[in-house]
């Protein structure tokens, strides 16, 4: 027990700079205005505009997500199949690995100037007759959310999921040609199958990963429509008193979303090693 | 058989190019918006080369407010790198060696600021607010907070530079040469672990450096809060703010992985080095 002294600077560090801090957020959820424990404030965070927020913001998460999961697995089988020339695969991996961590407000100001009303493209597709704007589409809605969130989701699959395929022994593939089977029976019944953990819990993490984006999301879209963004509203200070236990009851349905994704993934990566360790 | 696989190269090369124009043309498409001073509508084959000029981000420079949320943004850098590095060496040398059990637990503990993202944590810092003015009030108790944001990248990379030595023969034979405990972190273990150490630092200052979210609830002025107001009154500037700030990521990343490079190729020839002279006779 006596080894256990040891973490104490750390462990007072991650107590008062994140566990008090989320801690505080269940407090305030979890409080009624007129001080008293109540859940008022906590079920106003999922009904009426909030749940509306909710619904948009895991429509696009988990589009974005899917996106990630197909796009970064193919793109990560075929850099680790590309034998020559050698430094495609590096160059992949590396880029990846800044890519991954590319939210933020670049990112946003990147997408404007290539698919924002008087982006580059935008009037590329113009010149040939097609019009961008015409349907549902805008760097706000799903659609462009989905586009934009795919910058750092797809680099993200790729790092998940690398190891994964690198891990595919060629023998489980020599062993299935030999038993007769086809390319598809090999992904059909061996690949996808001790992939699906991993791909899985890319599912989660890239879900989870679109679904706290705030800096992207905020030049994008206006205030109100996704779950971070009504929560920097509420957080403002521009809403009444008693209003803004609404937003902490925002903030702490998101971290229980953020803490069942994360877990899942947690659970599956463990799944996942027992194959591929 | 052999069309076949031909067609399946050229399935994979496909994907790899499809992939290369989706990542590079937002990039593009931003810097040449920042750069050239074209109108899209005006924009053809006579005039591509028309308009180039860096002096949207000459012009960013001359103002004050730029200079200011800079030095905010090194000096944040800065301290958030130092406190990563006091608090996560001692703590991940000490799992190491005495309780190697714990692992999965600090692991796990450093991976939370996940499950607690940053509009959340901002949340739980606004309500803390009123009871800790005197921390809160200053610029630089965004510190603490960016270190934690900063957690699962930095304990991750000194956690490995631990596992890529061995770190009890390393101390033990320290120790027996009468080092303390001090001499041996201040003289074995940082030289040895250098690049897991330069790999954390630059993975805080990146962090710190495209943090935006608790900057702009609480309205502290860094220097992505500064690109943000600058692109509201001079467009062009703030997205050629932006490239800067996505070169100088890059430069970072890159950094990481010589740092990590280079300190594989030295092991390697440490460990030739030492098998030759078990092998030259006495």
């Amino acid at each position: 027990m006596r080894d256990y002294v040891g973490l104490l600077p750390f462990l007072a560090f991650l107590f008062l700079f994140l566990l008090v801090p989320a801690y505080s957020v269940f407090q305030q959820a979890l409080k009624n205005p007129d001080g008293s424990f109540g859940t008022d404030a906590f079920r106003e965070a999922i009904s009426g505009q909030n749940f509306q927020a909710f619904k948009f913001s895991i429509t696009f998460s988990a589009g974005a997500a899917i996106v990630g999961v197909v796009a970064g697995t193919l793109l990560a089988h075929a850099a680790s199949s590309v034998e020559r020339p050698r430094w495609i695969k590096n160059l992949v991996t590396s880029f990846s690995g800044v890519a991954a961590n590319m939210g933020g407000l670049p990112l946003a100001f990147m997408f404007l100037s290539l698919l924002g009303r008087q982006g580059i493209l935008t009037k590329i597709l113009e010149y040939f007759g097609l019009d961008l704007y015409a349907g549902n589409f805008g760097l706000g809605e799903v659609s462009g959310l989905i586009v934009v969130y795919s910058y750092f989701n797809i680099p993200l699959m790729v790092l998940v999921t690398l190891p994964a395929i690198e891990g595919l022994r060629p023998a489980w593939r020599e062993a299935c040609v030999n038993l007769g089977g086809t390319g598809f029976t090999y992904w059909r019944r061996i690949g996808l199958p001790v992939l699906l953990p991993s791909l899985l819990g890319g599912f989660l993490l890239l879900f989870a990963n679109s679904f706290s984006a705030y800096a992207t999301a905020q030049q994008l879209t206006d205030n109100s429509k996704i779950v971070p963004l009504r929560i920097g509203f509420f957080l403002g200070g521009d809403v009444s008193i008693g209003e803004d236990a609404v937003g902490y009851g925002l903030a702490a349905w998101m971290i229980i979303v953020m803490a069942a994704s994360m877990g899942a993934y947690w659970f599956l990566r463990r799944r996942s090693e027992r194959w591929l360790g | 058989m052999n069309s076949k696989g031909g067609q399946r190269r050229l399935g994979r090369h496909l994907i790899l190019v499809v992939g290369a124009i989706y990542f590079a043309f937002p990039f593009i498409a931003m810097a040449r918006f920042a750069f050239q001073n074209v109108q899209v509508f005006n924009l053809g084959r006579a005039t591509l080369f028309d308009g180039w000029s860096l002096s949207v981000v000459t012009n960013a420079f001359r103002e004050d407010y730029f200079w200011e949320a800079l030095r905010l943004s090194l000096q944040l850098a800065t301290g958030t790198a130092l406190l990563t590095l006091f608090i996560l060496v001692p703590t991940a040398v000490w799992v190491h060696l005495r309780i190697p059990r714990a692992r999965v637990i600090v692991e796990f503990l450093t991976v939370l600021p996940y499950v607690i993202p940053a509009i959340a944590l901002v949340a739980g810092i606004v309500v803390i607010k009123p009871h800790a003015r005197w921390f809160l009030n200053s610029d630089l108790s965004l510190i603490p907070f960016y270190a934690v944001l900063a957690l699962p990248f930095t304990y991750r990379s000194i956690d490995a530079g631990l596992r890529a030595i061995d770190l009890r023969t390393l101390t033990e034979a320290s120790r027996s040469l009468g080092a303390g405990w001090n001499t041996t972190l201040m003289r074995v273990l940082i030289p040895s672990l250098k690049s897991a150490l330069i790999s954390s630092t630059f993975l805080t200052i990146a962090v710190v450096l495209g943090e935006y979210t608790i900057a702009d609830v609480l309205l502290k002025r860094t220097l992505p809060a500064f690109m943000a107001e600058y692109r509201q009154s001079d467009p062009r500037g703030g997205y050629a703010l932006a490239v800067m700030s996505l070169l100088a990521t890059t430069l970072l990343f890159a950094g990481i992985g010589i740092a990590t490079r280079s300190k594989t190729r030295r092991s390697e020839v440490t460990d030739e080095s030492s098998l030759k002279m078990e092998e030259t006779p006495t």
